[in-house]
């Protein structure tokens, strides 16, 4: 076994001089975690932005998410599992996405003259995608890990108190913008890479998509924005829809 | 800014990338050549003129000048593109930049070798018919379908001008990337009833990041191929092949 | 000195060259092919049209065989050609367009059933049988009996000499481009290699062989207007001249093609006459139906490019600021026909002249002139490849004169026997190089390569006023006017005495950039020399030939002369520092032709001064086929005129319907 791994950093191939199919998996599964966490988002920021529709819409989702027409009063746990699932797929992505990353000043150089030089908007767009998927390694670990560890601190006052009080908002900002961005390019490639459907078509309606994701995105943060500081007297009280009426 | 000539000529500025790396005394740098205008003219007409009228040193390519052979590939303004069937009419502001083809080994000043690269890619993705059954030429040939033959010659139209290299990212960043005009081959073969390999055997020429798996799908190659092929096209179908490879 | 050995050397790397270097290849020889340019942008590229075989696998194509083919190429060349070589050439190219289909050229293939076809500007419907379902398709040509060109949409060259070099690759041959063969190493009695000049650098090598091949392609860059690629210069051609030993044959015999686009000198392909396409004039008549009333446009390419230049001398031609010219409309053949199967030159009309063909009506027609394509004439040569006069030298292809094609070339017979040659004459010098051992002597490398260095040397020293680029555009204005479709004595003499003045006011000028290494003025120093060599065999050899055949017209001698000039010319540079060629001819004997001389079936019926022997010979041909009815054509050729082919490329072609009969 050892020996055949020797053979393999010799010759580039194994004992039956084949090539290994390592990379071909890889390949797939970076667009499949792609795939998944495209999806993921796509939700996520639907979901978030039903403070758009008020707080007891957000409430009632938030609840559903915690399982409360199982578990009476809901169970965040559920909450804390999502994100721990999301979280594997999100750091596996992050893994295999880096092989693509540019790996020296020289190839990081190469690409910013070129893409300077053809100003070409297919291959200006990678600068989008690696600066944003970059970020997100921080941000995304960042939020991630608060709703793993406080999955409990989900809803209309808790969400917006985290944002305003807690200063959360330039992390919130930043994340949206980026994973957005990363989202819709990420998915243009897909459908490019795999030759899912038509470029220009997908091109435009991810165009459409993108807009109208940042504009949700950017009008729900405002809103919490405008929740947490009217909250901000009573920071840390939960929402409740009685108490509400 | 230009002026206006009676005959209705404008004057054009080419500035050229001038440089001979096998000259030691050779510093890189630009010049600039003003030239009046013709109707109908193209950047062969352009450069030939320079060359017999106002520089005899200058290099570049040219071999059919009609956008079939390939050799005139060259950096036009940001763009790579055949010179031969480039109209200076197509730059209103009548400045024209002129750069050698990046990714390829520059010879001198708007010449590159795209020989040394080309064959070594099609002994790299062995780019040619493999059959091992013995064939007798003196009879009826084997019978093709009309329009998979038809599919086959669209792919076979590419001219190994360098353009999708020197358009593609991915080639910038990475030398032993295959690029687009490696990967159409494949597929080209591929589908070439005439040819006896299996996707496993593809799989040995192109299943790893410096092949198939290394496209990072930018479109570079695409949106500038002269031949306009479908080269997306054609590595997604290569790549959805070398996935389901066991 | 840098020296390079190789078995088998081969100067130019388009179909020809890279075909023998598979013929040698697969006798085991090591095996190096030079080029001036990457091998997969050779001329060879350009072709668009197709390539003649006797397939007959089309309905359009039944009845097609080898004998219709002769005939065609015989007829095509009229009766210049040696008739064993065209006989050879024939039974060949069925099995090249068969072995390059394996090989992967995609050719158009055959649907079964009907299909909308353009035959003299009417639609016709063509019944395809079930039998031909999948066969390589054919399109019309000029100057055939049958449909007989296979193609590749309008890019046949391409595919063609794609599939040719990847399997030149495939089997190790060793390419070395931006290599220009200067001269030629021999001994005085064979050739051993070349000296080259390494393009990038300046560097000169020797490569030295068993064997060297000349590949070169045409020389047609010595006209001001030509459809050649700009490396078509002849040099391959001019070395072997330079050796004061080999020769060349009928360089006079230069094919004018009737439709390059105008002003851009790109070729519009024959296929857009044979698919159907018809000439108009200014005032969008279709004139070649009056001067033609049998083949139309699609005479012979000589035949057509002068009527042309007739129509317009007739008051007829289309004004423009680049002179007069006349119209190609293929606009009747309708869009789909045209974007499926004649888009290169729809993407050039587009691109260069900002016309559509496929546009109805005179929208979309096409500016076109006669101007130069092909160079019949060559390095001369025996029926194996090998130079008649110096041993270990051979040629193939167009720069080859073994001599397919006389004084006119058919449409479809260039890539077609680019690729026939590389089989049959690759496998004589393979044979050649095969058989011989190495014995080149270094003291005789030394030499020419001290010879050619020296001459550089001499070049970037001269002190001179004059200009190289004046006298290279003063030579093909030349050869343009005085030495074109039409020639007359008067117009000829001029052109000879002013080709020698400026082949001595070469050594009288002043290359600016004095380095041996990369320098563009240096190349033409030593090109225009050798171009104006081959420009001097071209005129004196149109002068002295005092008749018209095929491409070669006299207005002064407006006769095909049979009776005093059924002959070969042959050219030699007998000293270096002779300023004129030596001209000798070969005589070409029609007792042994298979096909004596006649009337093609087009031109001017009346201007033929007839040989006696080619009555006798005719009768003598019935008489023994009369005689002899229990013959079948194979037989029968065989007796009238055999013929020797290597390997089993002698064998009988099958077709279908027809079996191997």
């Amino acid at each position: 076994m050892q020996k055949n791994h020797l053979i393999e950093l010799l010759t580039q191939k194994d004992n039956r001089k084949k090539k290994s199919k390592i990379p071909a998996r890889l390949d797939f599964l970076q667009s499949a975690t792609g795939a998944v966490l495209v999806l993921f988002i796509m939700f996520h920021l639907l979901f978030e932005s039903s403070i758009l529709l008020g707080k007891d819409a957000m409430y009632a989702l938030t609840k559903a998410f915690e399982l409360d027409f199982v578990f009476k009063g809901g169970e965040p746990l559920f909450i804390a599992f999502l994100a721990f699932g999301v979280f594997v797929v999100f750091i596996l992505h992050a893994l295999l996405a880096m092989r693509k990353f540019p790996s020296s000043y020289r190839e990081y150089s190469a690409y910013r003259l070129h893409a300077k030089m053809i100003q070409h908007e297919d291959t200006s767009l990678w600068f989008i995608q690696i600066t944003t998927g970059f970020m997100m390694f921080f941000l995304g670990s960042i939020h991630l890990y608060t709703m793993m560890t406080q999955p409990d601190k989900i809803g209309p006052f808790a969400s917006a108190d985290r944002i305003y009080s807690d200063t959360m908002w330039p992390m919130y900002l930043l994340l949206l913008v980026s994973v957005v961005l990363h989202a819709s390019v990420g998915l243009y490639r897909l459908i490019i890479k795999w030759g899912w459907f038509e470029r220009e078509k997908s091109k435009w309606m991810i165009k459409a998509a993108t807009i109208f994701y940042l504009g949700i995105g950017l009008v729900s943060l405002g809103v919490y924005m405008k929740i947490g500081y009217e909250h901000r007297g009573e920071y840390g009280k939960r929402y409740t829809v009685e108490a509400n009426k | 800014m230009h002026r206006v000539y009676e005959d209705g000529g404008r004057e054009i500025v080419l500035t050229i990338f001038r440089h001979n790396p096998n000259d030691e005394d050779s510093i890189p740098h630009f010049q600039d050549y003003p030239i009046i205008e013709r109707p109908g003219m193209t950047l062969y007409i352009a450069l030939t003129q320079i060359y017999t009228s106002m520089d005899h040193d200058v290099s570049f390519d040219f071999v059919c000048r009609a956008g079939i052979c390939g050799s005139c590939a060259m950096v036009v303004n940001g763009k790579p593109r055949l010179a031969c069937r480039t109209l200076t009419s197509e730059f209103s502001e009548g400045k024209i930049t002129l750069l050698p083809l990046p990714t390829f080994q520059h010879i001198k000043d708007l010449s590159v070798d795209t020989g040394t690269f080309m064959n070594a890619m099609t002994k790299r993705v062995e780019g040619w018919i493999v059959n091992n059954s013995p064939q007798d030429i003196s009879t009826i040939e084997k019978p093709i379908d009309p329009e998979l033959s038809d599919e086959i010659f669209e792919l076979d139209r590419c001219i190994e001008c360098g353009i999708c290299l020197a358009s593609c990212a991915t080639k910038v960043m990475r030398p032993n990337f295959v690029g687009a005009v490696g990967l159409n081959r494949v597929a080209r073969f591929s589908l070439d009833p005439h040819d006896s390999r299996s996707d496993e055997e593809f799989y040995e020429l192109i299943g790893d990041d410096d092949g198939i798996f290394g496209c990072m799908s930018f479109m570079g190659c695409q949106d500038h191929c002269p031949k306009h092929l479908p080269l997306q096209k054609q590595i997604a179908y290569m790549r959805n092949k070398m996935v389901k490879v066991r | 000195m840098k020296i390079i050995y190789s078995d088998a050397l081969i100067v130019g790397g388009g179909l020809a060259g890279l075909r023998s270097a598979i013929a040698t290849k697969e006798k085991g020889l090591d095996t190096i092919v030079i080029s001036m340019v990457p091998v997969k942008r050779s001329h060879s590229v350009a072709a668009q049209g197709g390539m003649q075989a006797a397939l007959a696998n089309s309905v359009m194509g039944e009845g097609d065989n080898e004998d219709v083919h002769f005939a065609d190429t015989v007829k095509g060349s009229d009766w210049g050609c040696d008739q064993e070589v065209a006989r050879m050439f024939v039974a060949t190219a069925p099995k090249a367009i068969r072995e390059l289909a394996n090989w992967g050229v995609p050719w158009s293939r055959i649907s079964a059933g009907e299909r909308t076809v353009i035959m003299n500007g009417q639609k016709e419907i063509i019944q395809e049988s079930q039998d031909a379902h999948g066969l390589i398709n054919a399109r019309d040509f000029g100057g055939t009996k049958k449909w007989r060109t296979c193609y590749t949409s309008d890019a046949t060259g391409h595919t063609m000499l794609y599939a040719v070099a990847n399997e030149a690759l495939r089997r190790n041959v060793i390419i070395h481009d931006r290599k220009e063969a200067i001269s030629i190493i021999h001994d005085e009695k064979k050739a051993i290699g070349v000296i080259a000049r390494d393009l990038v650098n300046g560097e000169l090598i020797a490569y030295v062989a068993k064997g060297t091949m000349i590949a070169t392609g045409g020389y047609g860059r010595i006209y001001k207007q030509s459809t050649n690629a700009i490396i078509c210069k002849g040099i391959g051609t001019a070395i072997a001249l330079e050796t004061g030993i080999a020769t060349l044959g009928n360089m006079e015999a230069v094919q004018f093609h009737p439709t390059p686009i105008v002003p851009s000198a790109i070729l519009l392909t024959e296929g857009c006459r044979g698919d159907g396409g018809v000439l108009r004039d200014k005032d969008g008549y279709r004139f070649m139906p009056d001067y033609e009333p049998e083949k139309k446009e699609l005479a012979s390419r000589d035949v057509v490019s002068r009527r042309m230049i007739q129509h317009i001398r007739a008051g007829k031609g289309v004004p423009s600021p680049y002179g007069e010219h006349l119209w190609l409309d293929i606009s009747i053949l309708g869009r789909k026909h045209i974007e499926k199967n004649l888009r290169d030159v729809q993407d050039i009309a587009k691109t260069f002249n900002g016309i559509d063909p496929a546009d109805e009506g005179s929208k979309g027609w096409m500016p076109v002139l006669p101007m130069q394509h092909y160079s019949m004439g060559g390095v001369r040569t025996k029926p194996t490849g090998e130079s008649t006069t110096l041993d270990g030298l051979f040629a193939a292809g167009e720069a080859a004169c073994w001599d397919l094609h006389g004084f006119n070339r058919l449409g479809g017979n260039s890539v077609s026997e680019a690729v026939v040659s590389g089989m049959i004459v690759g496998e004589h010098f393979a044979t050649y190089c095969k058989e011989r051992n190495l014995n080149a002597n270094t003291s005789v490398i030394s030499k020419f390569m001290q010879k050619q260095s020296d001459y550089l040397n001499e070049i970037l020293a001269y002190n001179g006023k004059e200009n190289i680029f004046d006298i290279k555009d003063e030579m093909r204005s030349i050869m343009q006017e005085e030495v074109g479709i039409f020639r007359n004595e008067e117009g000829l003499q001029r052109a000879v005495k002013r080709l020698e003045e400026l082949l001595i006011m070469t050594k009288q000028i002043n290359v600016k950039s004095k380095i041996r290494g990369n320098n563009p003025e240096l190349n033409e120093a030593y090109r225009v020399p050798k171009m104006l060599k081959i420009a001097l065999c071209v005129a004196k050899g149109a002068l002295e030939r005092r008749e018209s055949r095929g491409a070669h017209y006299r207005e002064d001698y407006i006769k095909r002369d049979d009776l005093n000039w059924l002959k070969r010319t042959i050219t030699r540079w007998e000293a270096p520092e002779a300023t004129t060629p030596t001209i000798s001819y070969e005589e070409l004997d029609i007792a042994k032709m298979e096909l004596p001389p006649a009337f093609r079936g087009y031109g001017r019926k009346d201007s033929i001064i007839e040989h006696p022997q080619s009555m006798e010979r005719t009768q003598e041909i019935e008489a023994f086929k009369a005689t002899h009815p229990d013959m079948d054509r194979f037989e029968l050729q065989e007796q009238l005129m055999p013929f020797e082919l290597p390997l089993d490329y002698k064998k009988k072609n099958q077709r279908i319907g027809a079996e191997y009969a």
